[in-house]
């Protein structure tokens, strides 16, 4: 073997070995990359928690945890609401009226009439007649039939307000106002 | 030449306009009002004062109607009593 062939076969062994080597340099490179990352995130994520406030609760908290704490805060909001009643009483509004039956309405209404002053409660009935039997005069009425429109939430016309001259009456017209049939 | 019909019309309507008063002392005087001059004007049967009555009525009628849009838009807070009467006891 020549020199020549010696440097020639030489040359062609480091070309082969040139890429290899660039390869494994890129790996240790992209490697400390990762690793960089790796350690980067959390320092990322504690900045920001401590920038923001925001908790991060450890993965053990299961759904039963959350529960538990989340009934716990509701449970001490109720306590609290309960004793401050009555500078925050909430009132709950649904969105649909309660379904009236004929032994509401007419509860309702003797209700309304009970507590109109200038009717006696003892002498209240279904079919007592506000003008003859009850005594009031047609102001009066006109003011009965505005409660009743208050309390049941519908305006009652003139020509119809004054065949109302009964309970009974007011039962029936408000029953086939709202549809209410048995 | 006015009717009872008439009148007892004007009751309700005055009645009903006055109820939309966001004011409480105006909403309350006006209720006091009508009821009382009503009551008190009750047993008139000249007809040409309770023509008379009837006109003051309707005016008075436009006035509170006026005096509702007006007070909407100057509203203030309600007062301590009428907040009061919210709390009806519901449940217990």
């Amino acid at each position: 073997m020549s020199f020549t062939q010696i440097a020639r076969s030489c040359s062609r062994l480091a070309a082969t070995l040139a890429p290899k080597r660039i390869a494994s340099a890129a790996l240790v490179q992209s490697q400390q990359a990762r690793m960089m990352h790796r350690i980067a995130v959390p320092a990322v994520a504690n900045q920001w928690s401590q920038k923001f406030g925001v908790r991060s609760y450890s993965a053990k908290s299961t759904i039963e945890d959350i529960k538990f704490r989340v009934l716990k805060v509701v449970s001490a909001y109720d306590k609290e609401c309960r004793r401050n009643r009555w500078q925050t009483q909430s009132v709950r509004r649904y969105s649909a009226k309660p379904p009236l039956s004929l032994k509401l309405i007419n509860e309702r209404v003797l209700l309304v009439l009970k507590l109109y002053d200038k009717i006696d409660p003892c002498k209240l009935n279904v079919e007592s007649h506000f003008i003859n039997d009850l005594g009031l005069d047609s102001l009066d009425h006109v003011e009965v039939i505005m409660a009743m429109e208050d309390e049941f939430g519908f305006e009652i016309p003139d020509s119809d307000a004054e065949k109302l001259l009964k309970p009974a009456d007011i039962i029936k017209y408000v029953a086939d106002k709202e549809d209410v049939y048995e | 030449m006015s009717t009872r019909r008439q009148a007892i019309t004007l009751y309700r309507n005055l009645l009903r306009e006055s109820a939309k008063l966001p004011s409480y002392n105006f909403r309350m005087y006006a209720a006091r009002k009508i009821r009382d001059t009503f009551r008190a004007n009750r047993t008139i049967r000249d007809y040409e004062e309770i023509d008379r009555q009837m006109v003051a009525g309707q005016q008075n009628l436009e006035l509170i109607r006026r005096q509702v849009i007006i007070g909407h838009l100057y509203t203030t807070d309600k007062l301590v009593i009428e907040n009061k009467k919210s709390l009806k006891p519901s449940d217990d």
